[in-house]
């Protein structure tokens, strides 16, 4: 199935901006697209990963005085602010490792180029130690989890500046 | 003793009743949520929200490792499985012993006894309460033939390892049993990954009644008197109410005792619930199963006794005795819960997922209301299609009845089908205001009158 780059996604981004649609629902394969002028966001979802569901949820209603609280939902919105930097995220809950053991050097750190298939950290559910790959190419620009830390499902662990199409031997496996 | 923080492993209405009762007893919360659920009401009620996983309930709700993983990395002293999902899984309290967790809900042993109702039929058998005539494990389908005949058809084929309604056949002729005994054996082995079988006669005008328990880990067990859960379709609950309009003093007496003298016998912990087949012919009880968790219906025998289950259950678990003795508990009243359901009555009542454009809960005296919708809700296609239980407390029961017809008529609800027309065709139906039905009278009578 083809992919959309990010460089489809800017190029379509620029279509809507220029005309006078005020929305766009785009789908292709199991990419989903939606493009809103007025609500200022757009966000490209993984069919298999999120449902459809998801999209039509109304913006959370939590007020600024609850920010006390904390969110299942407020690291994937803090990852909306970093445009242009694509986000790796968590597979799953766990604790974040960045190295494969105590004292050894962290699998990646800030400003190294990555490939898709680079290990970038370990996840451990109860003693169980999940590898966690890039997914995409590019430079680290930020890691958002410290050592140790337990994170959420899809929570932003790294920020990858530059991370372009995937080769035509990647793209095949994907 | 008390608990500080529990985590909740659970979402929709009971999340939220599990969330409301550790707040107003003073214990943080935190909430395990899937990706479908991030924004949901019982995840901004919850001191914190932490995603454990996609939406599909498998790799979610159902995942003992991240639960316990989430548990502990949010450092929770406690987890509440509410109903369903992981509130029977033994692997569930087994983990939590092991990581210095308290499980709000019985020993692992107790529901793995339980669990297998096989063992449960046999354990109950030997303190001389009532089981409902059958068989050992019947290996084939000759076997099953065999033990069919002796008790006479109809008969019932159940899964050893099922309960709540799964993994049951009915069987009416003979000749059709070694059928129905492969497709019954290969659905429970799918089902629950064990593919024993018994068989049980069957009870032609039965109620459901199953009376509320409650243990301490000093020994005391007391119960809560019974409900009434006749009403069902597909062997799952539309419509209960407490206490049981069948029953007399003598008979809840009984009914009471055997359920209480069950769970003594197990040194059963937390709360559980007997469940019996009342045989209205006979006026005769069966044991048919215990269900070791907080039920659904559990608010019904809130409002007649006056008892918070949710509260005591925490209470129990953080090592406290129970709140009560026996002859502190007493009922007034009579109380009706409706299951609101996201399903079609007038569709043979598919699912009916989707958007709530306009929620609108009745309130008022002797009205309940625990749902976890509002304006805007989206109901996920992923989970179960509970979107509220609807209680009302009367005076007697055509008063609650009286109620509820009320307070269903101004429950409005736009946007997605509910059963609330359903319920009201209940509700003015006279052989259901005369107590005149049975456990198969919902499909029997009125889906037909109903024109499915």
């Amino acid at each position: 199935m083809e992919a959309i780059t990010q460089d489809d996604v800017f190029l379509i981004l620029k279509l809507i901006e220029e005309s006078k649609y005020d929305e766009l629902h785009l789908e292709i394969g199991d990419l989903k697209l939606d493009v809103k002028k007025q609500g200022t966001r757009a966000s490209v979802v993984d069919a298999q990963g999120v449902p459809e569901m998801s999209v039509e949820t109304p913006p959370p209603t939590v007020s600024p005085e609850d920010s006390t609280h904390r969110h299942a939902s407020d690291n994937v919105e803090a990852a909306a602010d970093d445009s242009g930097l694509i986000p790796i995220t968590a597979s799953m809950l766990g604790t974040f490792y960045r190295a494969p053991k105590p004292g050894a050097p962290p699998f990646v750190d800030v400003g190294q180029d990555i490939t898709d298939d680079d290990t970038v950290c370990i996840i451990e559910v109860m003693k169980l130690f999940n590898t966690v790959k890039a997914g995409v190419n590019g430079r680290v620009a930020r890691i958002c989890a410290s050592d140790g830390e337990m994170v959420e499902y899809q929570q932003t662990l790294f920020l990858v500046e530059g991370a372009g199409d995937l080769d035509e031997t990647k793209r095949k496996s994907a | 003793m008390g608990l500080s923080r529990v985590f909740v492993a659970n979402r929709g209405e009971i999340a939220l009743r599990i969330i409301r009762a550790c707040h107003e007893l003073g214990i943080e919360t935190v909430l395990g949520v899937s990706d479908a659920d991030r924004e949901s009401r019982p995840a901004r009620e919850a001191d914190r929200a932490l995603c454990i996983g996609p939406p599909q309930a498998m790799d979610s709700y159902l995942k003992v490792e991240t639960i316990i993983a989430a548990a502990l990395g949010s450092n929770a002293d406690a987890i509440h499985p509410g109903y369903g999902f992981l509130a029977e899984q033994p692997e569930l309290v087994d983990a939590c012993a092991e990581h210095d967790l308290s499980f709000i809900g019985p020993k692992a042993d107790h529901i793995r006894t339980m669990g297998d109702k096989l063992l449960a039929r046999e354990m109950v058998g030997t303190l001389g309460i009532p089981v409902i005539p059958g068989s050992e494990m019947v290996a084939t389908g000759n076997e099953a033939k065999e033990a069919a005949q002796k008790l006479g058809l109809p008969v019932l084929l159940k899964a050893a390892a099922g309960g709540g309604g799964k993994g049951i056949k009915t069987v009416n002729c003979a000749d059709d049993l070694t059928d129905v005994f492969d497709e019954a054996a290969g659905e429970a082995r799918a089902a629950f990954g064990d593919d024993r079988i018994f068989i049980e006669r069957y009870i032609p005008n039965a109620r459901h009644i199953e009376v509320q328990i409650m243990g301490d880990r000093q020994g005391t067990v007391v119960h809560f008197f019974e409900r009434d859960c006749s009403l069902q379709r597909r062997y799952q609950k539309m419509l209960e109410e407490a206490p049981s309009p069948v029953m007399t003093e003598g008979l809840r007496e009984e009914i009471c005792d055997a359920a209480v003298r069950i769970a003594r016998h197990i040194d059963y912990e937390n709360a559980g619930t007997v469940e019996f087949v009342f045989d209205q012919r006979e006026r005769r009880f069966y044991f048919l199963e215990m269900n070791t968790r907080i039920q659904v219906e559990h608010p019904i025998t809130e409002m007649i006794t006056g008892v918070d289950l949710v509260k005591e259950q925490i209470s129990v678990a953080a090592g406290n005795p129970l709140a009560m003795a026996q002859g502190d508990i007493t009922m007034s009243g009579h109380a009706v819960e409706c299951r609101i359901n996201a399903e079609s009555p007038r569709r043979a009542f598919h699912p009916s997922p989707g958007r709530i454009d306009r929620w609108e809960a009745p309130a008022g005296e002797g009205i309940r209301v625990d749902s976890h919708c509002y304006t805007g809700y989206v109901v996920s296609p992923y989970y179960d299609s509970l979107l509220a239980k609807l209680v009302t407390r009367g005076t007697d029961r055509l008063d609650a009845i009286t109620k509820m017809r009320h307070a269903l008529e101004h429950f409005i609800i736009s946007g997605i089908d509910t059963t609330i027309p359903f319920h009201q065709y209940i509700l003015h139906n006279r052989e259901y205001l005369e107590g005149d039905i049975n456990t198969r009278w919902i499909e029997d009578t009125l889906l037909r009158e109903y024109g499915q």
